[in-house]
């Protein structure tokens, strides 16, 4: 074997070498790294990051777009993000924008925050016409473009825009509310997008134009765009107020998602009450307020290994991922109860790859839960009717042992429920006629 | 023998991109790169590098692969056409998207934004190792193409999930009961994650052809899209027998 290391080519140039630090000295030389990964080393930007709100409003007001509000109907709450901004957050007249993996995989994750708005009395509609973001592909194969995902944005949102109306009711009356954390951030970055460049309008209105989705000729963009996590965030204190379980002897820790907070990171609430203001504020947020003991833990910036591609068809780089930086750090360094995540990917990377860890002696069990799971269980919903736990690979029996949840006895309502699911019986969340807002199986439904 | 006398793995498919002669012509390197320059991404998402290397450093691919965004945003930084040919035929499908890279640069580069700026670009001329790598990854997209979402229920099972384990559903029920179980009547579906409305689905294949998605599926896989045009016309007659249905009846 030549000891010669050009011959393995890098990409670096010829000249490169490799450093040949043992594993001690290469800690010592990249730990800074992990030292500074906090709010405080992403304010340096701040100076050459700009509010792109205030070039929509711009726009708005030459003519160009069409921002849809989120008004005082939406009964907003105010919020703070990375840079001190303020974002408008609005807690009522939702409507859901799925994702495709909750809803495909996970399905309690969208279950309980409609059940916990039900508990609110939270006005919304969950409805049909509507895509998913794409973004996953994309990111996944590259299939897509730019001009896809802002087409497919702009349609889904105008949309939610225009939903009303088969209800009988006003334009803008719903305001939409992403539940994917890639969806979010995806959206987020389309809009920057969007707002920068008028090629990228102009091509775009073409389509939107085709498709009968423009508002006075013009493309409409979303005031705000908002995360559900950001919802349960503003709703906390409420959400904790119907709280019927202790829970806290529960460890929690918490795996912020990455769309969710790096991409677009300006957008993202922090909070100087959670986290020392040093961290995303979402989910670690509603886990306080819910009693539980949030634990930190090292690696809490990695990301869940999930890849896009990779949790389909390299899934070797996500178990070992998931594995060894998360699932592994949480149960050894930080003994948690339980992993919270707030997007579809985490979840679902994070609680599918662990059962194949005894092949390597890695044995782990974690229960893994999106935060609206977990506080809808808090709050006395159904661990199997409304959170849907019987999808979770991980043993999230356990977690309800140590909330004091007799989960053989309630698997064993949903058993029965079952038979009554066979037999034509089914309870709904809300009214099924309501899903669909026009073509087949439409059924108008009068304004209350 | 050693190492070099076999020539390694990417040497033998492309030849030596830092050897004297180009892998390919000049031009065609040139042709790549100005694609990549012309996408209006490119200049937001590529600011200046000193080669820092904290994307690196927090890089979840970089634990596990031959992969370094620094090495990415250096050479299209330094304009390496070679190197940045050589690193479209695998290291960017290494990446994992996770924008780690974007939020912790100085510059305010984004190396996965790049990185999907590349992808795009090897689907776009065709190249060998992106079909390759996309292979396995056809299954999804004619789920997302076709119907709008990503991913089914149907499609998780213990023959495509093995390593998941056991409990796909730790309650032993037919699909189907168990999807009319959830307490949202959008989701008593198993083909799709969701119900999509018909109409829906037709204005998606509006924005996939308007967009050249389908162009981009048909350079990679000739097959798929054939597949998916098929399903494409079938909801389009649906669509159409609707509407004409609807004006019979007014």
């Amino acid at each position: 074997m030549s000891d010669k290391p050009a011959e393995r080519f890098t990409g670096h140039g010829a000249e490169w070498r490799d450093s040949n630090l043992s594993p001690a000295e290469a800690k010592i030389a990249t730990s800074w790294v992990e030292l500074k990964v906090d709010k405080r080393s992403m304010l340096t930007q701040k100076d050459r990051v700009e509010d792109v709100r205030d070039a929509m409003w711009q726009l708005e007001k030459d003519g160009e777009i069409v921002v849809h509000r989120v008004r005082e109907e939406h009964q907003p709450m105010m919020v703070k993000t990375l840079y001190g901004w303020d974002k408008k957050i609005p807690t009522t007249r939702l409507w859901h924008h799925k994702s495709c993996g909750q809803c495909g995989n996970i399905p309690g994750y969208p279950a309980s925050l409609l059940w916990l708005m039900n508990q609110l009395d939270t006005e919304y509609l969950d409805e049909t016409d509507q895509t998913s973001c794409t973004a996953w592909n994309y990111h996944g194969s590259g299939i897509g473009n730019l001009e896809s995902l802002a087409a497919v944005f702009l349609r889904n949102f105008h949309q939610a825009y225009v939903a009303a109306k088969a209800e009988g009711k006003p334009e803008s009356y719903y305001y939409p509310l992403v539940h994917c954390g890639t969806s979010f951030g995806n959206y987020k970055e389309v809009r920057q997008y969007l707002i920068h460049s008028a090629k990228l309008r102009e091509s775009v209105k073409k389509i939107l134009g085709r498709l009968g989705r423009l508002v006075d000729g013009k493309l409409l963009i979303p005031e705000e765009v908002v995360h559900y996590s950001e919802w349960l965030h503003v709703m906390r204190q409420r959400i904790a107020e119907r709280r019927t379980i202790d829970v806290s002897g529960i460890r929690a820790t918490v795996h912020p998602a990455c769309h969710v907070y790096k991409m677009v990171p300006q957008d993202a609430i922090y909070d100087d009450s959670i986290n020392g203001g040093n961290r995303l504020a979402n989910s670690t947020g509603i886990m306080q307020a819910l009693g539980t003991q949030v634990i930190d833990y090292s690696t809490w910036y990695d990301c869940c290994g999930f890849g896009f591609r990779h949790i389909i068809s390299e899934r070797e780089f996500t178990r070992s991922f998931a594995i060894d930086r998360k699932v592994k750090v949480a149960v050894e360094e930080a003994r948690a109860d339980v992993m919270i995540g707030h997007d579809t990917g985490c979840i679902t990377t994070l609680d599918k790859n662990q059962w194949i860890g005894k092949a390597a002696g890695k044995g782990y069990e974690l229960p893994i839960l999106a935060d609206c799971q977990f506080a809808a269980l808090a709050c006395g919903a159904h661990p199997y009717k409304i959170v849907q736990s019987h999808w979770h690979a991980s043993p999230t029996e356990t977690l309800m042992e140590k909330l004091g949840i007799d989960w053989q006895a309630k698997k064993a309502e949903f058993v029965a429920y079952l038979e009554e699911i066979k037999a034509g019986k089914q309870e709904n969340l809300y009214d099924p006629r309501r899903m669909v807002t026009s073509g087949p199986g439409y059924i108008p439904i009068k304004a209350a | 023998m050693s190492h070099a006398a076999e020539g390694t793995r990417v040497q033998k498919h492309i030849g030596d991109p830092v050897g004297d002669a180009a892998p390919l012509p000049r031009a065609k390197l040139e042709e790549i790169f100005a694609d990549l320059q012309s996408d209006l991404r490119y200049d937001h998402e590529l600011n200046g590098c000193l080669n820092c290397g904290i994307c690196t450093a927090t890089c979840p691919a970089a634990h596990y692969y031959d992969f370094s965004p620094r090495e990415i945003v250096q050479l299209l930084w330094t304009e390496n056409l070679e190197g940045i040919y050589d690193a479209m035929q695998e290291k960017i499908w290494a990446c994992a998207q996770c924008y780690t890279c974007a939020a912790r640069c100085p510059f305010g580069n984004s190396p996965g934004g790049l990185v999907m700026l590349m992808r795009e670009t090897a689907i776009k001329h065709q190249m060998k190792s992106a079909k390759d790598v996309l292979r396995p990854f056809s299954r999804v997209m004619l789920k997302l193409i076709s119907t709008g979402n990503q991913l089914a229920p149907d499609m998780i099972n213990k023959d495509h999930f093995a390593d998941w384990g056991p409990n796909i559903s730790k309650v032993d029920a037919p699909l189907k009961i168990l999807r009319k179980a959830i307490p949202m009547p959008t989701l008593n579906t198993t083909a799709t994650a969701w119900e999509v409305n018909l109409k829906t689905s037709v204005e998606l294949y509006t924005i996939w052809e308007m967009t050249g998605v389908l162009k981009q599926l048909e350079g990679i896989d000739e097959n798929l899209f054939d597949v998916i045009t098929d399903i494409m016309d079938e909801k389009r007659e649906d669509w159409k027998d609707f509407l004409a249905d609807q004006e019979e009846d007014q």
